[in-house]
């Protein structure tokens, strides 16, 4: 589904230049549920934004679904977030102007659905995440961990087959976050690919596999596990 | 798509009003400035003759003073404006143009036989019996006068239409009489409402002057002494010795005849041009013409720009209106900035979401449009107050020319939907450009 070999980007301002990620390489398969941990500045959000299609790396090579995207047009690499890609974060990131319908009906218009197919999506995906009765509200009007599943309604209404999680329970209490991870983990068994990025080593390790990155590269992920699990004890 | 931005864009206007009606406004006092004087320029720059322009001339004969050139007129060809009486009558003797008019300007009292009409001073053109067709005078009842009509004095009358209706209604007025100065003249036509503005085919007595009352044949002037109520310049009292009275003054260098001609194709001109050379050349026999042999004949488009119809102040106040919007422009361009800059955490999300940066950069083009086109509709109303302020300080002189017609209303649009989105281009470039993934960590 993913692969990325010996990826990097690096960020230059006037004196300085920083290495975000550095000879990053990672496998992803299909239906599978990863989970990215690391300390603060170590590139996750890097990889993250990488991997769905919102920055170039400097060099490497990365193939989504078995197509090379480093030469694609903006507008290919907009169609392939589009229609393979949802994403949802820590911040939920809903248009606060929109209700929680509209919010839902925004990747869905850039895809190009006709109005009866947006409808049909935007209501299946708001049962998904138990917030039908709630499709006129808007954000404000919501907890956080409602948001949260609204975001991810929108993420699931497009259907994509590759979900970027980023920290998606880091704003919430644990009794959400847990009905959060216990529905990306409903996700995944239907099929989605999941990549998240989290602080929460108790949520990495529900993960298939977890990786973990520091200094922009992949590192032994049982030991830091381990060393975590450690600290946190 | 373009629905879904539109409804986007109105959206986003109501959510933020008061910015909103800023940029609004800063383009609709743009428009309205401009738009009002441009609505005058261009009601003054018409030409109601342009489907003749390459058939009608008017005749200009250098006659005047050998010692001083005629010199009215900043961009006039230093040649008389009008033609002497004896001019007019010998080039109508010409059969060469298709048609020819000569005129001027006078005025009769009327008065009719019904005590309810009062009798009223009417403004009137004499002519020759062409005028009507050449330049496209519609009839709505009866027509022209005979040729005969042109020479020797027969009392016919064609009426406008508010003359008709001032003395007879609505009705047919054909075969009835009113009396001009006391003297009875037969109704042989009446006009269809018909006002060119410019009055092109009389720019010596006002541009902008309603057309005329009255009209009657050319051949009445003997008869009834009838003199011009318009221009009337002369410069040589000799000429007419041994005459006195009104045989003076129609024999007098006095120019007070207007004179056009109607030419078909470029033979035809050039034969026309070989008979007022020949015509002058006989003069200059006689002792007339002492200045070099120099004629001119001006199609309406350049008789328009020879009068200074459009004059340079005119132009100059539309250049200051046009840079005065686009101070406009400027301050919309900020408030647009500031605007879509607010907006760029959104943005990010929907790039995130699939939109690319060109849907980006046309919905809020499309924003932009929206306040345009918002913009235009103000800037109407305010154009229209202006063109209003406009005919109360002329006092009436600008009556006729300081309204807006639907081509305007429709430049008023298309000038504000320029405008605006000249004002969104670089906003809407700028946001489309944002690294959505900086708002996306920090929103």
């Amino acid at each position: 589904m993913l692969k990325m070999h010996n990826i990097r980007k690096s960020y230059r301002t006037d004196t300085i230049e920083t290495h975000a990620l550095r000879d990053f390489s990672l496998e992803v398969n299909e239906g599978e549920f990863v989970s990215v941990t690391g300390p603060s500045g170590s590139g996750k959000t890097t990889f993250l934004n990488i991997a769905g299609l919102l920055e170039t790396p400097t060099g490497g090579e990365y193939l989504l679904d078995g197509q090379e995207v480093g030469n694609l047009s903006d507008r290919e690499r907009s169609r392939m977030r589009n229609e393979k890609i949802g994403f949802i974060f820590q911040g939920f990131n809903l248009i606060p102007d929109l209700n929680l319908f509209d919010n839902i009906d925004v990747p869905l218009r850039y895809r190009g659905f006709n109005g009866k197919e947006r409808r049909r999506r935007i209501e299946r995906a708001l049962e998904q995440v138990g917030l039908s009765a709630r499709a006129k509200h808007l954000p404000a009007q919501l907890s956080g961990g409602q948001q949260q599943r609204v975001a991810i309604a929108r993420a699931l209404a497009g259907e994509p087959r590759f979900l970027l999680a980023d920290e998606p329970t880091g704003n919430l209490d644990s009794l959400m976050a847990r009905q959060v991870m216990e529905l990306l983990e409903f996700i995944n068994e239907w099929g989605t690919t999941i990549v998240m990025v989290t602080h929460d080593p108790d949520l990495a390790r529900r993960a298939q596999r977890n990786i973990q990155i520091v200094d922009g590269q992949v590192s032994d992920l049982r030991q830091s596990i381990a060393q975590q699990e450690i600290a946190t004890a | 798509m373009i629905g879904y931005y539109i409804s986007l864009a109105l959206r986003s206007l109501r959510g933020t009003p008061i910015l909103s009606a800023l940029m609004i406004a800063a383009i609709a006092v743009g428009v309205g400035a401009s738009m009002t004087v441009l609505t005058v320029n261009y009601m003054t720059s018409k030409n109601p003759l342009v489907d003749k322009d390459d058939q009608l001339y008017a005749v200009q004969l250098d006659g005047w003073d050998p010692n001083e050139a005629y010199n009215r007129g900043a961009k006039g060809n230093q040649m008389p404006w009008q033609l002497t009486y004896r001019d007019a009558t010998a080039l109508l003797r010409s059969d060469i143009p298709k048609r020819q008019v000569a005129m001027h300007k006078f005025g009769f009292t009327v008065s009719v036989d019904d005590a309810e009409v009062r009798p009223f001073v009417a403004v009137t053109r004499v002519t020759t019996r062409d005028f009507f067709a050449l330049f496209d005078a519609p009839f709505q009842y009866g027509g022209t006068w005979e040729k005969s009509a042109d020479e020797s004095p027969k009392q016919v009358v064609v009426l406008s239409q508010a003359t008709n209706e001032k003395l007879f209604g609505d009705k047919n007025s054909v075969g009835e009489v009113i009396q001009l100065n006391g003297e009875a003249f037969t109704v042989i036509g009446v006009l269809k409402e018909w006002n060119p503005s410019p009055k092109v085919y009389d720019l010596n007595n006002g541009h902008f002057q309603d057309s005329e009352e009255l009209y009657i044949p050319f051949g009445l002037h003997r008869k009834f002494e009838i003199h011009s109520w318009g221009n009337n310049n002369g410069w040589n009292s000799d000429i007419a010795k041994g005459l006195t009275g009104y045989e003076a003054h129609l024999h007098s260098e006095s120019v007070w005849i207007q004179y056009w001609v109607e030419l078909e194709n470029g033979a035809q001109k050039r034969e026309y041009e070989e008979f007022l050379a020949n015509h002058i050349r006989q003069q200059k026999e006689q002792g007339r013409f002492q200045r070099p042999l120099k004629f001119a004949l001006s199609r309406p488009s350049e008789w328009l720009v020879m009068n200074e119809v459009l004059d340079h102040d005119s132009r100059v106040l539309a250049w200051c209106a046009l840079a005065f919007l686009l101070v406009c422009v400027v301050n919309a361009i900020a408030l647009l900035l500031a605007k879509f800059l607010r907006k760029a955490p959104e943005a990010g999300v929907r790039r995130a979401l699939g939109a690319s940066r060109q849907s980006i950069f046309v919905q809020h083009l499309m924003e932009s449009s929206c306040i345009g086109v918002l913009g235009g509709i103000a800037g109407i109303g305010l154009a229209l107050l202006g063109l209003t302020g406009v005919r109360v300080l002329a006092g009436g002189g600008f009556d006729r020319v300081a309204h807006m017609d639907w081509a305007m209303v429709f430049a008023a649009i298309g000038l504000a939907i320029v405008a605006s989105l000249l004002a969104g281009l670089y906003p809407a470039w700028r946001i489309s450009q944002t690294n959505p993934s900086i708002y996306l960590k920090t929103q």
